[in-house]
Formats: C-alpha cells, structure tokens, sequence
C-alpha cells in the first residue's frame, strides 16, 4: 500500500495545522449532513493519483488520456448509488490527504490503506480489497530469488514511504532496501540491474509483468496485518452519514466479488491496449498537452511576474513619509521571504493554503504562485537595473518639469529594462524549466505528461529522453528568440 | 525696476557636515545673464541645483516669479521647473531616444503638446541649433558640441523663463566650444535670461551682465564683468584670476 509520510506530506500537514482552526468547525458541524449536503450539490469528487496501476492509472480512451482502474470503477458504482455524478481530480498521492482535509476533493480512492495514523485525520470505509506483496524481479534471475529472504548481500526497491518498504527494510537482512518515489523507476532501475527486485503490490506487480516479457513475480512472504495489505475509501473525518451510506456499497462490491470478477480485468484490458503500442509518437497528444501547459504556465508567470516586479522595485525604492517606508519594508520582507523558501512550498500553500478561503483550480494556483515567486526575483533585476541608470538621467527629466513618476515611467524605466533584458530573458528561460513543480498539484504540464507515458508504457527512459529533447527545444529556441530582440533593442 | 525672476535669500546649503553654500542672498533679474565664476568645489553646481530645487536648500529662501520654491508641494515645484531649463556639463540626452524624440519628450508629457505641433516645434529649435539634419540620429552617434546643442534645444522646447547652464563646455574637446558658446549668445542677444556657471572667461567678459564670483560657500564678488576682471576686490578673486589668465 501506499503510506507515504515524506516531508511533503509533513510540510502540508503544518500548513493544514496552521489554517484549520477556520475549517474545523465547519467540517465538525457537517458530520450529519455530510451526505446530504454531496446529494445536493450533485457530484462527488474523488481525489486520486493516477500513477498506480491496477488501481488507477492513465490511459488513452478514444484519444483522450483518462483516468482508468479498479479504484475508478469503485468511484463510479459509489457514486451510482449516492445518485451523483463522479468527477475525478488527479493530484500527487502526498497531497491527497490535505487535498480531503481542504475541501479540494470529497472522497480519496487511491490504493489507500487505513492505517491508525491516517484515522486520526480521515474517516475510512470497510476496506473494498485485500492485496498481498510480490516481488519483481528479472527473469533471467527467477533460478536464483525464491522470496524475500533470498536476497541478502542484494539490493531491494520499493516505494519509498510505502508499507512494503517498511516491509522490506524490517523483514529482510543483510540486504540494502533503497527507496523511490515511483514504480516505473524502480522497474527501470531493475532492468538497469541497479536493483535486483522490487517490492510491490500483488495486482502492480502482476500488470508489469504481464506487459513485460523479462520480468518476472515471486512472492514476498512478507509477514503483515490484514489491514496493511487492504484498501479502503477515504472520507473528511466525522462524515458518519456519508461513510455508512458508502458502506453498503462496499459491502455490496465485496460480496458479489466485483472487484475481481468485473473491475481488475477491466482494468487490465486498458493496460492491454495500452502497452500495444507503447511508441513515443503515439503519445505526441498527451506531451502536446504537456507543452501547451508549460508554455501557458511560463508565459502568464513570466506576464504577472513582471508586473508584480516592477511594483515591487518600485515600492522597494519608496522613501520619505511613514508610509512610503512603511511600503517599502513590506515590500523587503516580501522579496526576502519568498527568495528564502522553496517553490515547491510555495505551489503548495497557494493551493491548499488559500484554497481554504477560495477554491483556486490548480493550474490557477499554479500560475499565481510561480508569478508571485518570480516577481520577487525579477523585483530585484528592475532595482538593479534602475540603479544602472545615470542619475544625470533623472535630473535632466526632472528639470525639464517631469514628474517622479514620469521619469521613471519614459526615462528611467525604459532604460532600465534595456539593460536587464538578459537577466529578465534568463528569468523566462528558467521558468520554462521551473514551471515543473506544479505537477505535484496536477496541472498537465511535461513533467506530469510524461510520469502519465512512463506509467502507461512501463518505459522508463524513453519518455524522460523525449521531455529532455522538449524542454531543450523550448528553452533553446527562447533564447533565440530573446537574443534576436537583445540585438535589436542594442541598435536601437 | 523690473521685478526680478529669481530672488535667493539666505540660501543654505550642508551636505551632513559639509556646508557647501552658507548665506547667499541675490537676485537675477529679467533679460539678464549672470555668469557664475570660482574655484573647484566652491558650491558653483550646488547653488545652481538649489535654483531649480533639484538639491533641496537646508534654509533660506529662492524665489520664481515671486513663488518661494522650498514652500511649495512637489506637483507645483514640477511646473515651476518647467520654466527653468537645465543643460548639463554631461549632456544627459536620453540615450534610448532619437534627437527628434529627446527634445519632444518633455512637452508631449508634461505640457501635453500633440504630437504634430511638438515635432513641428522641434525641428523648428534643431534648426535654431544648426542641427535638424540629425533629427533621426541617437545620441551616441552625435559629437559633444552637436549633442550638447541637442540638449539646449531640449529646454528650450519647454519654452523656459531661464536657462540654467551648469559648465556646459567643460566636456568639450576645444575646437567644439565655439558652436556651443555661439548658441547661448544667440540665446542671450534674444533676451533670454540665463544663469551660467563657466570657465570661458571670454565669454563672461562678451556677453555676462554680471559676474558672481563663488567661492568657499559665499558669493564674494557681483560686478559687472568690466570692473571684475579690471579690479577684482577681494584676495579670492585676484588668486582665482591670476591662475586662470596664466
Ligand atoms: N550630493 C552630494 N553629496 C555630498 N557632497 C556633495 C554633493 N554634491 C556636492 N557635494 C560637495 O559639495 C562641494 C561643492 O560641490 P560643487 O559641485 O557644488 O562645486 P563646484 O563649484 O560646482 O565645483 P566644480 O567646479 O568642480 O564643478 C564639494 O565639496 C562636493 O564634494
Ligand atoms: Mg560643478
């Protein structure tokens, strides 16, 4: 199962800790209506990270990439039988939980286990599925690995924060357990011989090598509770009404047998079709998908950036009555902090963080907080770039009877950015680049594209080649772009 | 008595310790050009600054027209500089701009002149100045003495009360002073009033009406250049002039 506690989830989790007290009480309240209220507004959204196949996973269904798996027929029936309709929000499985507590998704399936931490902070549903462990590994090795314990001197990978990597580190001796964050690494790294096997789950590990002709599964014969090895639905804490609604539909998908008689062959079928063709041009949709994102990504980042740079430079540069410096401190502050925390925070905290107040889709969020990071940078390249400017510059518009803000508007301003069009250019080729951590909170863009490819193809290296050879494209013909305006403005 | 353009009454002005200007009280009156004379860093740039407030006086008193400048809100100062033109030793053009748009900056966005009649008026001072031939050119393409006749053109656009002349030939190769002087003589013939600081003791002597002679934060001397340079009162001057004639 998937159990990860990194850092990221510890840096959300704060963030929900600091902002809750707001949202507490409202969610407290709701314990009892918690299904009527889903009834009413008519759509259940399920939160889950598509990375993870059989359970969920990407898939092209008539052309368009969709979320596919045993967890989203689950989804389906449930929402069948609250009368709603299912709408599906794809996102990083560290940020499914905040994305519940925040009110960003209704309901988790995710291959997620109900361990007691979790419980603490969710309500679960019976579990729906009992998986077990296998372990993957090379075919060419199958004489040689039995189970767990025939790996010593060897090393083992898993999912790193996942219960079958805690399995593997406890359970196994003298063998190195080393962790990543996502499946199609590991399974590249065993093909690399980097690995010599692979802990996961039954019905994952069965996908792979049902679609790769030289791996192969032995058992793990880990030694594990019954509730670490099953998933179940994950709903805000307190929602009583809703919960045991949905149980009876578990219940009903357990009794029946759904989940291995219609829902894994299903699911199955898509990996089939899936792995049919796994060219990289077959997949030229979806890393067109992951351009166009980046590109409107970087070019509203870089639009917003700029703005709030000069505003920023501006008000950096105030002096004189309280409230110019006032101002002026705000805006230091405001430069140095965001200058002083990763971005990846930052994406964060505009997205749940102010997510609690208004509900922002993520490529928005995404957009504000790269504009909000980049205008502290470019913030301080406009100061720099004022500063370069000759004061004689300023006295000659002043004598002439301009004001402050016309000077620095026709004269100053226009020379400053003359002499900082490389930095600023440098900015926007960066951004192209950085744009990338928004796709811990889902928004389409290539990186998250080709993690979609490399789980949907089980190719490790090929779709990591292609974004490479894309990114370089974008930012190479850039800097073309930017140099060719460079010479004309040196003309000018 | 014509009433005069600028009064400057007790003007004082310190840089932290530094006091550069310490009671300067007088007047310049209209049509008239004062030449301002003295050694190296005795406050000729700073007094000439404190005129037009782009240096703020630490006290006393100047004047425009009557309006005590160092009372003033800043969106007045703003129209008030606009009637006194500055031209700079360093020229201070704005790079990025042509000739023809460095001279119709200020009226376009200050005085909102239309384009036509500002292009119009533009080409009319290049003319003036001997340069409309260069109206497309920029800046770094010009010689000292053309791109300093730009940036008389330049206040002159203003259609300014006075010109304030801080050393403008200073930077000037010799053989390019000539055409600047001729400029502001021409200025001076058609009565405009100017206060010019300067080295070109030929010119003081040809077309000043009077010499402040500046030294030491005090404008120890104001007489007409005749009686200057023939009888120069003070130690200062007479030591000031026995080094420049030599
Ligand atoms: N912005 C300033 N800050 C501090 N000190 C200044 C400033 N401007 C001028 N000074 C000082 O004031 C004094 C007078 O300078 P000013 O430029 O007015 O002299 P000047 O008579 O024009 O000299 P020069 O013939 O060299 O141009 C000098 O000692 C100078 O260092
Ligand atoms: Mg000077």
């Amino acid at each position: 199962m998937k159990k990860r506690v990194g850092l990221l989830l510890a840096i959300m989790t704060a963030f929900v800790m600091l902002v809750m007290p707001l949202g507490n009480t409202t969610h407290a309240q709701a314990a009892d209506n918690s299904l009527e209220k889903i009834q009413k507004k008519g759509v259940l959204v399920m939160g889950t990270s598509p990375d993870y196949p059989p359970y969920e996973f990407q898939a092209t269904v008539n052309g368009k990439s969709t979320v596919v798996g045993m967890d989203v027929q689950i989804g389906k029936k449930v929402a069948k039988d609250l009368g709603v309709k299912l709408k599906i929000k794809s996102m990083s499985f560290d940020s499914l939980l905040v994305a519940l507590q925040t009110g960003k998704v209704d309901m988790i399936i995710s291959g997620m286990n109900p361990t007691p931490a979790r419980r603490k902070n969710v309500s679960f549903t019976h579990t729906y599925y009992q998986g077990g462990y296998d372990i993957v590994i090379n075919k060419t090795d199958k004489a040689k690995y039995k189970n767990k314990d025939s790996f010593g001197g060897g090393t083992l990978g898993a999912q790193t924060g996942t219960t079958q990597y805690n399995a593997a580190k406890s359970q196994t001796k003298n063998t190195t357990v080393k962790g990543m964050t996502s499946q199609s690494d590991l399974i590249l790294a065993l093909q690399s011989h980097k690995l010599d096997g692979v802990a996961m789950e039954k019905p994952s590990a069965e996908a792979y090598v049902s679609n790769n002709k030289q791996l192969a599964a032995i058992p793990s014969d880990f030694n594990m509770s019954s509730s670490a090895t099953s998933s179940a639905i994950a709903f805000r804490k307190g929602s009583t009404s809703l919960v045991n609604k949905v149980n009876k539909t578990v219940d009903q998908i357990k009794k029946e047998n759904l989940v291995k008689k219609d829902y894994l062959p299903a699911a199955g079928k898509y990996l089939k079709t899936n792995t049919v063709n796994t060219s990289m041009t077959h997949y030229w949709k979806a890393f067109l998908t992951g351009i166009e994102y980046t590109l409107i990504i970087t070019v509203c980042s870089v639009f917003f950036g700029f703005i709030i740079g000069i505003i920023l430079a501006l008000a950096r540069m105030a002096r004189g009555n309280f409230f110019k410096n006032l101002l002026r401190w705000v805006a230091t502050a405001y430069v140095e902090f965001i200058r002083g925390t990763p971005m990846m925070v930052q994406v964060m905290f505009v997205y749940f963080g102010l997510g609690l107040f208004v509900n922002l889709p993520a490529l928005t969020s995404g957009i504000i907080a790269i504009s909000l990071n980049s205008g502290a940078y470019v913030a301080e390249y406009i100061r720099g770039g004022i500063n370069s400017v000759d004061v004689g510059q300023t006295e000659a518009a002043r004598s002439l009877g301009m004001s402050n803000g016309k000077t620095m508007r026709y004269v100053i301003l226009p020379q400053a950015l003359k002499n900082i069009w490389p930095s600023l250019g440098n900015e926007f080729i960066t951004l192209i680049k950085d744009s990338s951590i928004v796709s811990i909170i889902g928004v389409t863009e290539l990186i998250y594209q080709s993690n979609i490819v490399r789980s949907d193809t089980y190719r490790g290296v090929a779709p990591i080649v292609v974004i490479m050879v894309l990114y370089f494209i974008l930012t190479f013909t850039a800097s073309r772009i930017l140099n060719y305006f460079e010479r004309k403005m040196q003309h000018a | 008595m014509p009433k005069p353009v600028i009064e400057v009454e007790k003007l004082a002005k310190s840089f932290g310790d530094n006091q550069v200007l310490k009671d300067i009280t007088e007047q310049v009156n209209p049509g008239e050009v004062i030449v301002v004379i003295g050694p190296s860093g005795g406050g000729k740039s700073t007094f000439l600054r404190c005129l037009n407030l782009l240096e703020t006086p630490t006290s006393g008193k100047v004047a425009f027209e009557g309006h005590d400048l160092t009372t003033l809100d800043t969106k007045s100062v703003n129209s008030l500089r606009e009637k006194m033109g500055m031209v700079f030793q360093g020229f201070n053009l704005f790079p990025n701009m042509t000739v023809l748009e460095n001279i119709k900056l200020a009226p376009m966005k200050v005085k909102n002149t239309d384009d036509a009649s500002a292009t119009k008026r533009a080409h009319e001072l290049l003319q003036r100045v001997g340069l409309d031939d260069h109206a497309d050119a920029f800046p770094d393409s010009l010689s000292g003495g053309q791109a300093q006749r730009v940036a008389i053109a330049r206040a002159l656009a203003m259609d300014p009360e006075v010109l304030l002349f801080d050393e403008p030939t200073s930077a000037l190769d010799p053989e390019m002073v000539g055409e600047v002087l001729n400029v502001m003589q021409e200025l001076a013939k058609e009565g405009m009033t100017m206060v010019v600081v300067t080295h070109e003791m030929g010119f003081a002597k040809s077309v000043g009406d009077r010499i402040w002679f500046m030294a030491d934060g005090y404008i120890q001397e104001n007489n007409t250049p005749e009686a200057f340079f023939a009888n120069p009162e003070t130690d200062r001057a007479k030591d000031f002039l026995s080094k420049i004639l030599m």
